[in-house]
């Protein structure tokens, strides 16, 4: 695996080419990247399709190991326990339908055609439980490509039972569905399609040849989508994006130009530089955390957001606000540490090639894209990278940036008390103490795929996993920590699921995560607290736990020994194993008061 | 474009696309003459042809393939 593949394929789509990937893949060494095992299920053919999943997943440091279903072949896969699929066990499956076979089956679709869509997606969807049923797996399930013929002109929109509304009714049937399964995604091949031009993208000759899936020439277009779905489902997602402001944000250099002087608002190049900020808000909105880094007085560059009127990001969407002279690679390390994220979920937007230069080379990792010159042409250049693909969305999303603010206002107070405790007690923290359960196993989830640093088994359970151990209480006890303080909500911040050997009395904690917003304030002693009443309330006599480390969660190395655990010396290769005894255990003080909290999770 | 031209920038796609700079073809060269030619690899050197020689051949022409002279006779046949 290579860092610096990475950081070139995250930033320029120019990579993508058919013959550079499939050369590339000749020559991949089975290296020590993140082992992903993915099944491919489809009605067309898949060949030319691996290697460049291998490549680009390569250059992301995944090594990859692929189970092709034999051709046409997924509901064979899907039914049968037997199956190759299931004996291959994947950590995901992806399946990739051809519009020329969807195009076969209406024409040859016996039932009424107002009803074909959703015999079409009833389908999918049954496929997808069928996996889902034997395997607790993420299922990517491709759009289909809008076909040429268009039987009615235009008119076709108007007519009913059409072909081409037929399509486009399938894609929003599967979308529909699969918004009520998360561990469903879409992999939007049509958005591909369109983007590049559907006629030089579908390719009848290769179909007929090879039942190629699409002209070769944007298969590595299809491939890199479904890398981009399966890195978000394993926990590689981008978090924050840190803002440059002069020429960024707005035309010009606020501290000469003045704040009516700079291009911002109706006429252009102002509504450029508007439409980009409508699209970082989104993004802000969406949950992406946004940072300033900006060369200029602070004073100066934050009365643009208080003042000036066309501004659409406020100082209430940006997270960390950094307006200095100190170079910008410090700065950026400093806004990371506040957050306590890691580079490589970090996007740098500045018009400036200089410092793009300056921060590709001081900080490796970190996601520096070309910003074109034109500003109108950003939010394009940003799109076309699909930086911000995601696995999971929650409603606390659009308030992560206030729970940094909040942070700094702790910060600042923390201050002006003598020690610790004091602090602590004048937060007024309180717990809501729950169980999984329906209202919070989505933000559950997507706490298990994001986090990395306060992750003790860095398990990507999905939200399939969560549900069924919600169920099982005979073998699990999965909860989830909630807390609050006088300064605002974090949400959910802490995620323990103990797996139940009760014929030995044991428990294992399988997955202990806690969000870095809440370190240091005593949330991991409540929750351990809590591990060690469950296990004396149930006669359990032990309670053991394993550290796997991983490239970013050296910050728990220690964990269990500050717990009084004892270190297994059984404990094989990089993994290490602890125990104690329930009675050993010594209640940890701590400053947070448990109550049930209102609202959702 | 001279059969010679046609044969030598033939040869280099060859080269290219079954990443082996000894390949030589001839009239009679199969896809059991040069390792690694088969169905997959086939799609790829047709679009390989296809966009190095600026041209589009048919399916049935495709299909119709056997040997490498067959190839070079459809290339000139598009290109003169």
């Amino acid at each position: 695996m290579s860092l610096q593949a990475q950081f070139m394929l995250k930033n320029d789509r120019s990579e993508l080419d058919y013959a550079q990937l499939v050369k590339k893949a000749k020559s991949l060494r089975p290296g020590n990247g993140y082992r992903l095992k993915m099944a491919l299920l489809a009605n067309v053919s898949t060949q030319h399709l691996v290697p460049l999943l291998k490549a680009i997943f390569d250059g992301n440091g995944v090594d990859l190991e692929v189970y092709e279903g034999g051709f046409d072949a997924i509901e064979l896969e899907a039914y049968n326990a037997e199956s190759g699929l299931y004996r291959f066990q994947p950590q995901m499956a992806v399946i990739l339908q051809s519009v020329m076979k969807l195009k076969a089956s209406y024409y040859d679709f016996d039932g009424d055609r107002g009803s074909f869509s959703k015999t079409q997606a009833d389908k999918a969807e049954a496929v997808w439980k069928a996996i889902q049923a034997r395997l607790h797996v993420p299922v990517i399930q491709s759009t289909y490509v809008l076909p040429p013929e268009r039987i009615f002109g235009n008119y076709g929109l108007k007519a009913a039972d059409t072909l081409q509304g037929a399509v486009s009714e399938v894609n929003r049937e599967l979308s529909l569905r699969a918004r009520a399964i998360p561990s469903v995604f879409m992999n939007d091949v049509d958005y591909i399609a369109g983007w590049v031009g559907r006629r030089h993208f579908l390719d009848e000759k290769l179909w007929a040849i090879a039942k190629s899936f699409c002209a070769l020439e944007f298969l590595p277009e299809v491939a890199q989508s479904i890398v981009d779905i399966a890195l978000a489902c394993i926990g590689r997602a981008v978090k924050c994006v840190v803002l440059d402001l002069d020429g960024t944000l707005w035309g010009g250099v606020v501290g000469e130009d003045g704040l009516e002087g700079i291009g911002l608002g109706d006429l252009d190049p102002g509504g450029a530089f508007r439409h980009f900020q409508y699209y970082l808000r989104e993004l802000s909105l969406r949950g992406i955390i946004l940072a300033v880094c900006s060369k200029n007085n602070e004073a100066t560059a934050r009365e643009v957001f208080q003042k000036h009127t066309e501004m659409v990001l406020k100082e209430e969407h940006i997270a960390v606000f950094v307006a200095n002279w100190q170079d910008k690679a410090t700065n950026i390390k400093n806004i990371r540490e506040k957050l306590n994220i890691g580079f490589d979920s970090m996007v740098f937007l500045d018009d400036n090639p200089f410092e793009r230069n300056l921060v590709r080379q001081m900080i490796p990792g970190i996601i520096v894209p070309e910003l074109p010159e034109d500003p109108g042409l950003y939010v394009r250049a940003l799109a076309e990278l699909n930086l911000f693909e995601t696995a999971s969305h929650s409603g606390l999303d659009a308030q992560r940036n206030k729970f940094y603010q909040d942070q700094q206002k702790r910060e600042a107070e923390q201050k002006q008390y003598a020690n610790i405790e004091e602090y602590l007690c004048s937060l007024q923290t309180t717990a809501d103490f729950r169980l999984f359960e329906p209202g919070n196993i989505s933000r559950v989830a997507q706490l298990i795929q994001r986090s990395n640093q306060f992750n003790l088994t860095t398990r990507r359970h999905s939200q399939a996993d969560c549900e069924a151990m919600m169920a099982d209480h005979e073998h699990f006890y999965p909860f989830a920590i909630r807390i609050q303080d006088r300064y605002g909500d974090f949400g959910l911040i802490n995620v323990v699921i103990l797996k139940l050997h009760p014929a030995e009395g044991r428990i294992e904690i399988d997955t202990f995560i806690m969000s870095c917003r809440v370190l240091q304030r005593g949330v991991e002693q409540f929750a351990m607290n809590k591990i060690f009443e469950f296990a004396r309330n149930g006669n359990y006599k032990s309670v053991a736990g394993c550290y796997i480390p991983t490239a970013k969660n050296a910050m728990v190395k220690d964990f269990y020994a500050q717990f009084g655990f004892v270190r297994d010396k059984n404990s094989q290769g990089t993994e290490t194993w602890w125990s104690l005894d329930a009675g050993q255990y010594v209640p940890r003080k701590v400053f947070i008061r448990e109550a049930g909290l209102p609202g959702a999770a | 474009m001279t059969e010679a031209e046609i044969k030598q920038k033939l040869t280099a796609i060859f080269r290219s696309v079954f990443d082996n700079d000894s390949i030589e073809i001839s009239e009679a060269t199969t896809a059991k003459d040069i390792e690694g030619w088969d169905s997959l690899t086939h799609v790829n050197l047709i679009v390989a042809v296809e966009k190095g020689f600026k041209i589009s051949f048919t399916t049935k022409e495709v299909m119709a393939l056997q040997t490498a002279g067959d190839l070079m006779r459809l290339i000139a046949s598009r290109c003169n």
